[in-house]
């Protein structure tokens, strides 16, 4: 228990009349990465959105290292400075550099020197595989891969106790998949703690202490990788799984 | 042609000066109307719901008057009420307020071209949403309203003007009094707008040049 960094229980969610999640519980312990999948509109990001509370759950409890957050008694903001996020479409600010915006974070909500938040900014970006000839740039000046590993380099510069990356990969070419998947994998091998949305199951099968499968607001299956992406129990499971596959082996056989 | 040279020879000087009056009065009320234009898109954005309906109430009751129908409320009405304001303040007050709101407009349709996933960007990283509103958002707001701001403040310029029904002696004011004394309206007007037209020159060259300067790729110009 003294390990348990994250634990939801019984999350549920509406969207007007719409349940789009139909309570969910997850529990991640220090150092672990769970891989969540499942087909769109399955309720993933949604859920991904409540952990961080950038949307508000409307039943059920979020304890982080502890505290309940969902409780309105917490400051929001700093419980959100221990909890990175990635997104699929990146989301670096279009107006900054990439060295700028790794440092607004530090700066401006950690009130960090800016010599501090510069030292941390290039490591962090050095740390990802962004060399100094594209630390100057703008967004828009980047590949998508080097964009979403700025974004990478954004939030563990922060030093957060749990990273929730939302489909990380997925606005992304096979290609640049393989660098943003080649970091992600030297962090989860360094026991960050991270909750991926994903589905680049070979990535998976590597990092995964758990996966869990989400479909139509509920959990239908969870465990091991082996378990759920070789041998799942669930029709439900094997259908999309082998779906998964097939995409999986084309792309393979392409590259 | 005599005509013009003599008005130029004989009056340019309280011309120019009445011009620096309109001038002064222009980018006082622009400056004014900036800030608070910036004040009431930030409170929009951060009040609460009912709140936000009173700023609407009041923003649509003053863009919906005409500015001169106020200016004379102020200068001509208040002093009922024993407020008695002299003409510069008046029309100061009148232009404020108005370019307030209509700047603060600017604003908001800039504020709504801004995805919300950098909002989200923000909150994640534990910005509040007012720091995620001065620390970032409003840099991308204030490039992309830049062009409707230049707007509103050659606008304004030209739009002082009203202040010649309170006697203020702006570029107007002064022009038509020249003009009522040697009868050379032509001649008058000619200098008036080229005045006018100067100064707007001036500005839309500067703010371009700003605005070219600030323009980031893929925030204010397209990714092609």
């Amino acid at each position: 228990m003294v390990d348990t960094l994250l634990e939801a229980i019984d999350i549920h969610k509406f969207f007007g009349k719409q349940h789009v999640l139909k309570g969910i519980s997850l529990d991640v312990k220090i150092g672990e990465t769970k891989v969540i999948i499942g087909p769109s509109g399955s309720g993933k990001s949604t859920f991904l959105r409540c952990l961080n509370l950038l949307i508000k759950p409307d039943r059920g409890k979020i304890f982080f290292e502890g505290i309940d957050i969902v409780s309105g008694r917490v400051d929001l903001h700093i419980i959100r400075q221990k909890i990175g996020f990635v997104f699929q479409q990146f989301n670096l600010f279009t107006h900054l550099t990439a060295l700028e915006n790794i440092m607004i974070g530090l700066t401006k909500v950690k009130k960090l020197s800016k010599q501090d938040a510069l030292r941390i900014a290039k490591e962090s970006l050095l740390s990802v595989g962004i060399t100094e000839d594209l630390w100057n740039k703008y967004p828009a000046q980047l590949s998508g891969g080097q964009q979403q590993r700025v974004a990478i380099a954004r939030a563990i510069a922060m030093e957060p106790r749990l990273l929730l990356l939302d489909e990380p990969t997925s606005a992304l070419d096979p290609e640049l998949t393989v660098e943003v998947l080649k970091v992600l994998e030297k962090l989860s091998k360094n026991r960050i703690t991270m909750i991926i949305v994903t589905h680049e199951l070979g990535f998976a099968m590597r990092v995964a202490d758990e996966v869990i499968f989400m479909e139509d607001g509920k959990i239908v299956e969870r465990g091991s990788p082996d378990k759920v992406l070789l041998n799942p129990e669930k029709d439900r499971t094997k259908i999309f799984i082998s779906k998964l596959m097939e995409l999986y082996k084309m792309e393979r056989s392409r590259a | 042609m005599t005509n013009l040279i003599d008005i130029i020879v004989n009056y340019g000087p309280s011309l120019a000066e009445a011009f620096k009056l309109t001038l002064e009065l222009s980018f006082i009320s622009f400056l004014l109307g900036f800030l608070g234009g910036i004040a009431l898109a930030t409170l929009n954005l951060l009040s609460p719901k009912h709140l936000k309906i009173f700023i609407r109430i009041l923003i649509d009751l003053i863009r919906g008057t005409p500015m001169t129908v106020q200016l004379f409320f102020i200068y001509y009405a208040l002093p009922t009420f024993g407020i008695k304001l002299d003409p510069f303040i008046s029309a100061l007050i009148a232009m404020s307020i108005n370019s307030s709101v209509y700047q603060s407009e600017y604003l908001r349709t800039a504020i709504n071209s801004i995805p919300r996933t950098q909002w989200e960007a923000a909150l994640s990283l534990g910005f509040t949403k007012f720091s995620s509103w001065i620390h970032i958002v409003i840099h991308q707001v204030l490039r992309i309203a830049l062009p409707a701001l230049t707007n509103e403040l050659i606008y304004i310029i030209k739009f002082s003007s009203i202040a010649y029904f309170v006697t203020l002696p702006e570029l107007v004011y002064v022009a038509e009094l020249i003009g009522s004394k040697t009868f050379a309206y032509i001649e008058v007007y000619m200098v008036v707008a080229f005045f006018y037209i100067t100064v707007a020159f001036i500005l839309s060259e500067i703010m371009e040049h700003i605005y070219k300067k600030l323009s980031v790729q893929g925030l204010t110009t397209s990714l092609t």
